[in-house]
């Protein structure tokens, strides 16, 4: 080995190969990669065309504009819908504000004591705590403590509690990512640390925060099981018209169907959940504008 | 050498220690009006934390202790009843990489001066402080592009601008030519002896040239002490102190 070594040609040829070799590693990630990339969007594909070949029918403006029924043909969603949109008009009312300024707080304003480093640290640890347990705290403080009863209030306050982490959390990184050097410039010239969020951090985290605060809120609105904690009504055959009236939602409505027998039911749950993606996606077409509209200042 | 010049500035047996440990220790300078003060050194000798205790830029860095006096025009700069904001405006800054607002170029001009609600017509005076930092005729076309789209060196003018607008007594630069091609720091260099008709400058560079070149006083730091200060070309050419020698001769550092 040695001996052969010592030959610049055998050199060479061990040069190419392990050359070779590696560009064969390199390759066979990128594969790898899109082969995994590929599975999920194929996973969700499936599941996409199964809920749309089911529900699809079902969906029509009565459906939308009907109160739940024991009756397929005469069910909708109307209550659920309206419900939800309540439930995540508040909820964002709710949590942005206090998430948001939390993370401003936190990034700019606090000292790093050993106080912030926990706080920091617990909030991470809430992000990951089942959501029934928010739910269980909803219904003894909201619910029953503060006497708000099964209303929209109560489980939107719930709602916000439990994607107030992740709210923090990606606006704190958001808010990171503003570039030190910027908020330096800004200070030489004489701003207040005010002037110095206002007008230069807030505007180029947007973006970032825009993002969590929709994944979060994306999140509130397919939970099923804190609301069922707080004893949002599975049947409710009338839309809120105020924060503190009685409300269902559709993750709710789609579980109910979901554990009837008759298999129309079934389809019913589908169209419901076609009703929910659409919601989410129109969600998502809004951040992505504001974002856009961000970006080209 | 102290023959009609006042001073503005003046360091007062300074230590700032990050966490315990001095990078300054124990300087005292004084900053003369209307004169360009270089302060050299090897890297890591304190002469960057020496500048930003000037405008009090330190605060933004945690654990940063300081001790020791730093007065601007006989008060104290860290007295409580000094407010750091005011002293900013007083005493503007240009950094070592170019940091432009990711606005306009106007905006970066005109942003310092509108939070403080300078007096006077805002057109006015961007232009005036853009012709200052010899930007003015590369984009007077185009002030209301974004300043991200300039080339480093009008980045760094902009900077110089930005700083200049608030018309200021101190201009603070730290190392602003070490981002830069050669003909964007001669004309940065230039910019510097016209501005000290008026203005006060105190640059860090670890270009002896560059020191050599553009100051009248020269402070020449080490580890954190300062070795020797004098008139730049006493300095230059008649150091007192061996160490001053070995460095601005090259030997070293």
């Amino acid at each position: 080995m040695t001996l052969a070594n010592d030959n610049p040609a055998n050199q060479q040829a061990a040069a190419a190969a392990r050359l070779k070799r590696r560009h064969l590693v390199s390759w066979a990630f990128e594969k790898a990669c899109l082969t995994l990339t590929l599975s999920a969007v194929v996973v969700l594909g499936i599941l996409l065309w199964q809920v749309f070949s089911d529900g699809i029918h079902w969906l029509d403006l009565q459906f939308l504009q009907s109160f739940p029924s024991r009756f397929v043909e005469k069910a909708g969603v109307k209550s659920a819908l309206y419900g939800t949109l309540w439930l995540v008009s508040l909820t964002a009312l709710i949590s942005l504000p206090i998430g948001v300024l939390g993370a401003i707080y936190l990034e700019e304003y606090a000292p790093t004591s050993r106080l912030t480093r926990i706080i920091e640290i617990n909030i991470a640890n809430l992000a990951g705590v089942p959501s029934i347990v928010y739910g269980i705290l909803g219904l003894a403080i909201f619910v029953r403590f503060m006497g708000l009863e099964r209303s929209v209030l109560a489980g939107a306050m719930t709602m916000s509690l439990l994607i107030l982490p992740v709210i923090v959390i990606s606006a704190k990184e958001a808010i990171r990512a503003v570039p030190s050097s910027i908020r330096l410039a800004a200070f030489a010239v004489g701003a207040t640390q005010w002037q110095v969020v206002r007008a230069h951090v807030l505007p180029e985290a947007l973006p970032g925060i825009l993002t969590g605060v929709i994944l979060a809120l994306s999140r509130a609105i397919g939970e099923t099981a804190p609301l069922i904690m707080i004893g949002a009504l599975t049947y409710v055959a009338f839309i809120p018209e105020g924060p503190m009236d009685e409300f269902t939602a559709l993750p709710i409505q789609i579980f109910n169907w979901t554990s009837r027998p008759q298999a129309e039911f079934h389809e019913l749950a589908a169209a419901g959940i076609i009703v929910l993606l659409a919601v989410l996606l129109t969600m998502n077409a809004v951040a992505v504008y504001i974002r856009y509209r961000g970006t080209r200042r | 050498m102290n023959q009609v010049n006042s001073t503005i500035l003046e360091t007062r047996d300074v230590y700032i220690k990050y966490a315990g440990e001095a990078a300054v220790k124990g300087v005292t300078l004084p900053i003369y009006e209307k004169k360009i003060t270089a302060i050299i050194g090897p890297s890591g000798c304190g002469k960057s934390t020496l500048l930003r205790s000037l405008n009090r830029m330190n605060d933004f860095i945690d654990m940063v202790t300081q001790e020791g006096e730093i007065l601007y025009r006989g008060t104290d700069l860290y007295a409580p009843e000094v407010d750091p904001v005011e002293a900013r405006l007083r005493i503007g800054m240009v950094f070592q990489r170019p940091n432009p607002f990711p606005k306009s170029i106007y905006r970066n001009v005109a942003w310092g001066p509108t939070i403080n609600g300078l007096e006077g017509d805002m057109n006015l005076r961007v232009e005036r402080a853009l012709k200052q930092a010899a930007l003015w005729e590369e984009v007077k076309d185009r002030l209301d592009d974004s300043a991200l789209n300039l080339s480093g060196g009008q980045q760094q003018r902009l900077c110089i601008a930005r700083a200049l607008a608030m018309e200021p007594e101190v201009i603070l630069m730290d190392e602003p030519c070490s981002a830069l091609d050669p003909v964007s720091t001669a004309r940065i260099e230039d910019l510097l002896f016209e501005l000290k008709e008026n203005y006060t400058i105190v640059i860090v560079t670890h270009n002896m040239q560059q020191a050599s070149r553009v100051s009248d006083y020269t402070a020449f730091m080490e580890s954190g002490i300062l070795i020797e200060y004098g008139d730049t070309e006493q300095v230059f050419t008649r150091p007192a102190q061996k160490r001053t020698e070995e460095y601005v001769t090259g030997r070293f550092g």
